[in-house]
């Protein structure tokens, strides 16, 4: 085969740097859409341990609703997707990019477009909600981090509305 | 005393003189002055025109209710602002503001010629003289009236600067950062609540900053509030409307009171979240209705006060106060002492309380009790008035240059009241206060009713000998209502506020009515011979004053307007010279135009690359969703019309959806991966729409199942490669999948690596070529389309858009949901009911396929149209009659659905839905279309190789 | 924009999050050819249109993705309370 393929990312690779505030591209990762309607199935599966509360994330998997876990790993990590258990295991990892909103000032520059209260919102939380119109999964890093899942094709609108709040 | 700016006194700075334009005179004010207080102590009265009669008005508030002075301002391309209240337009270096509704100018204004003619603008003017004839409007009345009467021009260039916007969240939050809401804040400071303080002007202190005795109280208070952590102050903000659950909106000034706009957001929009509001936004005072009352001039008592006390102008040099309320006598003082000559204090009622009346005898001020203004002289400015005794109407002159009315003070409930709080009238104040929340809200202060103005007569008009029916006096200063106006609404029949409010317009301007509600209702009221609380009362609605376009459409216009969705592979389209359009939110590649080529050569030559040799098109935005589980066999069996069981692993099958009613709603083709695991296909616009009835199903019909459904359209970039060398192409590039005609048949799906990436490879087919669909992982669609680019050159592959995929699949009688379906269209109306499991006890719409109205005679049904004359492509949405020669309205027995040109067959093609149309294969139709009635006879649906014979090669 | 309690994520979040799904409690027929045209019309189409207290459907969407059912005033906008699909009627 000829040299390796280009990965094309719908926004700069190089970060927003503003005033308390930088945002910047994630690099690759895996993504597992994970559902059951028993967790322990899962577990079985996955050999891991699920969150149990909606809202909850551990280790890179984040309980998303009641039947629904999302799963991130690093990039090259192999996760079973065939099983003899119902559950379902379906491979995202390229549907969504991650942009990392950090600083000081990263809760306030994603309630410019998101209407939950991230000042109430502890750090491991993660929810799938909305910015604006287009919807995001956020996942609280750490106390000025936030990581922001959403669809490649929107890529471009929201790194143009989320730099220019950073910018205001 | 220089002119109107007192010596002394003001919290203007004196020594930073501000050079400003108004009507393009240049004047000079002081930092800290509004346009409103700087030309007052200019000796400016004269600031606009009326609504409807054109007077000439002055200021009548010093706050955001007033209603007369109405100014423009213009701060160069694009940032012409009309409707500003000079009470709120700070000045600024270069300030450049205009007067509104006057022609040719203020002083001369033509229009003022319906001040006179006012005997013939009654209320209801409009309504009843310009019914009829009905042709008349458009053309004639309404742009004269247009004309005639509004407010400030509408900006015409496009807005340059940008807005802001943002959630917040707060746990107490106070409008109005008066004495009350400062005390509000200060008593929350100590705990751990998030705070926000607003207020619409420049800085905190409300009827404090006129006030100087409270100013070091003030002063302290600012600083203790700054200082908290937990507080945020918000000033120049206002918090314009109350909604559910504690959601208020904000709007914040950022830039306008700064000499140059500069780069940063010119408004920013707060979405506030509240656990708890406290309403602190004072009282208006109320004006009192007289003969003359609009003069310019003539003002609230509270007005002039505060241009004395907090900007150091004296609204007059001999001012006389009408008074129906202590709070007026009580200015009226603060004035003398701050050195204004007052004329007279003139006071309705009989009796006041007696300190009063040695506080204007210990001034000198000459004091008519029991008597009221009954005119003023002076038309550009207030020369005298004449008072009379309200008894025997005796008469007498008082030289003055400016008349103050103390009538009361009214509540402001106004965010109270969009929060659906109830209100209870009380007759002490002659105005409505809050009464029970409807929100975890409370109000503190002036909008309470809580306050120590003192106490006042409640009173309609004031007395006057003259015929009520002849004079003008004002409610309505804004939409030029008068007492009148509301009497002879009365007459004509009219009970209710809500209806005497419509027909009079009284308090419909953009001021709502801050400053003219009560008195409205205390003369229907009267008219009526009804308590107030008996003829209802008019809704306050947001906003609470009149807010830009821009700061509620944030930064949504441009690039922003909307989120635009883009494929993986949609900048290598947009360097290779794309025709765009928008489908659903995404944009998509229309045509790849060549140099000189239009849209219907570069479509041409498209269809015939892919007919030829090999095409490449971008499908990345059909909608695809991953179907799962133990049951997912089970789940697409119920949901689909057709049979999914004995599908195999690594084929497909094309899937028709219905919706319960019967109707087709979307279809795809859908490949089985392995025994509990499918890839769905469905339309770009219907991808959320399906994920959402599936859901639907499965999580409330059938929770049953085990299946669960992922949605997985951007997981992968899709491209698809048409036509006869399509193979010849994909073969070097591809690896584990044997592409063989046996090995791999058309509907079939294999799993492999392309580029050294993995793939779902399918082979189908929406041209009817031999063709493949290559799903990859979305970050790479754009490099495999290069190396597909690379390795066809030796085909010619040619990159295809939306606009050739239409004609290729018309060609094929291929049908797309939504443009040959409308929501009304069944499996067998679209001649699909082969894709319909007959055997299938039941799916989505099955029994509904038997509905009467289904099985009757008569349904459009979808056909193949071929014109007689092969060169007229018909209009899509043209309609179709079955007789030409029937008088007009003819009967329209369908429509054409999708209509092109097809090079490969050398003439026009169209599909139509037409009734009853599977029985008239052979008929003659007409479709009459601007400048003739074309002939076109129905046909079938596939108009190339109906044998399939280029699909399985 | 109201708030709306999720009873899945047990929280109460913003309207935009929501999207209405229609009247609750109209249960699919398990046998649809076993219906009389009247009680199929009348399963397809017709609906409840109070002033006052109603009983609806909401998803989730953009958040935890599930259906549920709620009670909700015409008149006031209210909720008065949101349940598990599943649950019986309140």
């Amino acid at each position: 085969m000829s040299e390796a393929l280009i990965r094309y990312e719908p926004v700069p690779e190089t970060p927003c740097v503003a005033a308390g505030v930088t945002i910047s591209l994630a690099g690759p990762m895996q993504r597992f859409a994970l559902r059951a309607r028993r967790a322990e199935d899962l577990e079985t599966v996955l050999k891991v341990r699920l969150p149990r509360h909606i809202g909850a994330s551990e280790a890179g998997i984040a309980c998303l609703g009641p039947d629904e876990w999302y799963l991130r790993a690093e990039a090259g990590a192999t996760v079973p997707t065939d099983s003899g258990l119902p559950v379902a295991i379906t491979d995202v990892s390229e549907r969504s990019i991650c942009l990392v909103i950090e600083g000081p000032r990263a809760a306030e520059i994603l309630m410019s477009g998101c209407p939950l209260d991230l000042d109430n919102f502890a750090v491991g939380r993660a929810t799938r909600t909305i910015y604006e119109t287009v919807e995001v999964i956020i996942i609280r890093e750490a106390e000025d981090r936030f990581h922001v899942e959403l669809w490649r094709s929107f890529g471009a609108w929201f790194w143009i509305a989320i730099t220019n709040a950073a910018s205001h | 005393m220089s002119g109107f700016r007192l010596e002394t006194g003001g919290r203007v700075d004196r020594n930073q003189p501000v050079q400003f334009r108004f009507d393009g005179t240049s004047y000079q004010g002081l930092e800290g002055d509004t346009l409103a207080s700087a030309l007052l102590a200019n000796g400016v009265m004269l600031f606009g025109r009326s609504f409807k009669y054109h007077r000439p008005r002055g200021i009548l508030a010093a706050g955001s209710e007033e209603p007369n002075a109405l100014v423009s301002v213009d701060r160069g391309p694009g940032r012409f602002t009309p409707n500003l209240r000079a009470t709120g337009v700070e000045i600024h270096a270069g300030l450049n503001a205009v007067s509104q509704n006057r022609w040719p100018s203020l002083k001369a204004d033509f229009g003022a010629i319906n001040d006179r003619l006012g005997m013939f603008f009654p209320a209801g003017f409009y309504n009843k003289t310009f019914m009829w004839p009905r042709s008349f409007w458009d053309k004639v009345y309404e742009p004269a009236i247009r004309q005639m009467a509004g407010l400030g021009d509408a900006p015409t260039a496009e807005d340059p600067d940008h807005y802001a916007s943002t959630y917040a969240h707060c746990d107490l939050l106070i409008v109005g950062a008066g004495p009350a809401g400062i005390d509000a804040a200060l008593g929350s400071m100590d705990t751990n609540k998030r705070i926000i303080l607003i207020d619409e002007q420049d800085e905190l202190g409300g009827g404090a900053l006129a006030d100087p005795a409270l100013w070091p109280w003030l002063e302290r208070s600012h600083k203790a509030l700054i200082d908290a952590p937990n507080v945020t102050i918000l000033t120049r903000t206002t918090a314009f409307g109350y909604y559910h659950d504690n959601f208020i909106g904000a709007v914040q000034r950022l830039t306008d009171h700064l000499p140059k706009p500069g780069d940063g957001a010119r408004e920013k929009l707060w979405r506030i979240r509240a656990g708890e509001v406290v309403l602190a936004q004072g009282a208006i005072e109320r004006p009192l209705v007289f003969e003359g009352n609009d003069t310019p001039g003539v003002m609230l008592s509270s007005a002039a006060k505060i241009f004395a006390t907090r900007y150091g102008v004296a609204v007059g040099k001999a001012v006389v106060l009408m008074a129906a309320h202590d709070s007026g006598w009580h200015d009226v003082f603060a004035l003398a002492k701050a050195g204004v000559g007052i004329a007279a204090i003139i006071d309705v009622r009989e009796r006041v309380d007696s300190a009063l009346m040695q506080e204007a005898g210990r001034l000198g001020i000459a004091v008519h009790l029991n008597h009221s203004v009954m005119g003023v002289s002076g038309r550009h400015s207030v020369r005298a008035v004449q008072i009379c005794n309200n008894d025997d109407y005796l008469a007498r002159r008082i030289d003055c240059d400016a008349v103050l009315m103390a009538g009361g003070w009214t509540p402001s409930v106004h965010l109270w009241s969009h929060s659906k709080g109830s209100l209870k009238w009380r007759d002490d104040l002659g105005a409505y206060v809050p009464d029970q929340p409807n929100e975890n809200v409370r109000c503190v202060g002036g909008c309470s009713g809580d306050w120590d103005f003192g106490n006042g007569a409640v009173i309609d008009v004031l007395p006057t000998p003259k015929d009520h029916s002849r004079i003008k006096a004002f409610v309505d200063f804004q939409n030029d209502v008068t007492a009148k106006d509301i009497k002879l609404a009365v007459r004509e029949g009219f009970r209710s506020i809500e209806h005497i409010k419509r027909y009079t317009t009284n308090g419909m301007a953009t001021d709502q009515g801050k400053t003219s509600n009560l008195n409205g209702l205390q003369i229907a009221s009267s008219a009526l011979d009804k308590p107030v609380p008996d003829i209802g009362l008019t809704s306050f609605r947001p906003p609470y004053t009149p807010q830009t376009f821009g700061a509620l459409a944030g930064h949504a216009k441009g690039a922003l307007f909307q989120p635009t969705r883009t494929t993986n592979i949609d900048s290598w389209a947009d360097a290779h010279g794309a025709v765009f359009e928008l489908v659903a939110q995404w944009r998509r590649a229309r045509y790849f135009p060549k140099s000189g080529e239009d849209m219907h050569a570069a479509v041409n030559r498209e269809c015939v690359a892919v007919r030829s040799s090999v095409g490449i098109f971008d499908a990345s935005t059909l909608g695809k969703i991953e179907v799962v589980g133990p049951d997912a066999a089970e789940f697409l069996n119920r949901m689909y019309t057709n049979p999914w069981k004995a599908l195999e692993p690594g084929r497909c099958r094309y899937g028709l959806l219905l919706k319960e009613d019967g109707f087709i709603t979307d279809d795809g083709v859908s490949a089985r991966l392995a025994p509990d695991r499918f890839h769905l296909t469905t339309t770009t616009g219907g991808a959320a729409r399906v994920l959402n009835m599936m859901e639907d199903y499965l999580q409330t019909e059938w929770p049953d199942l085990d299946v669960w459904l992922t949605s997985t359209t951007e997981q992968y970039a899709v491209i698809a490669l048409q036509g006869p060398n399509a193979r010849k192409v994909l073969e070097p590039l591809v690896e584990g999948i044997d592409l063989s005609a046996e090995a791999f048949p058309h509907m079939a799906i294999r799993e492999g690596m392309i580029c050294g990436i993995p793939t779902r490879l399918f082979r189908v087919s929406f041209t009817g070529e031999l063709g493949f669909e290559i799903n990859v992982p979305t970050a790479y669609g754009r490099a495999v389309w290069e190396r597909l680019m690379a390795q066809g050159a030796q085909y010619d592959i040619t990159p295809y858009g939306t606009e050739a995929m239409h004609v290729l699949r018309a060609e094929k009688g291929f049908i797309i949901v939504g443009q040959d379906t409308d929501g009304t269209v069944t499996p067998f109306d679209a001649g699909l009911d082969w894709a319909v499991g007959k055997k299938k006890p039941d799916f989505v719409g099955k029994r509904s396929m038997a509905r009467p109205d289904i099985v009757a005679p008569g349904r459009k049904q979808l056909v193949g149209l071929l014109t007689d004359d092969p060169n007229v492509v018909l209009e899509e949405g043209a309609q179709i009659v079955a007789d030409p020669k029937q008088p007009v309205p003819m009967t329209m027995i369908g429509h054409v659905t999708s209509s092109y040109w097809s090079e490969t067959l050398g003439r026009s093609i169209a599909f139509a839905l037409v009734a009853g149309g599977h029985e008239m294969t052979g008929d003659t139709l007409h479709i009459p279309m601007p400048g003739k009635t074309h002939i076109a006879k129905v046909s079938g649906l596939v108009f190339y190789d109906p044998e399939g014979a280029r699909l399985h090669v | 924009m109201i708030l709306i309690h999720c009873p899945y994520c047990d929280e109460k979040r913003p309207e935009i999050e929501f999207a209405n799904a229609g009247q609750a409690h109209i249960a699919r027929p398990i046998d649809p050819s076993g219906e009389s045209d009247a009680d199929w019309e009348t399963y397809l189409f017709i609906r409840a249109n109070p002033r006052g207290r109603h009983h609806e459907r909401w998803r989730h969407v953009h958040g935890c993705g599930r259906f549920f059912n709620a009670v909700r005033d015409t008149v006031t906008d209210k909720f008065e309370t949101t349940y598990k699909a599943g649950e019986p009627r309140r």
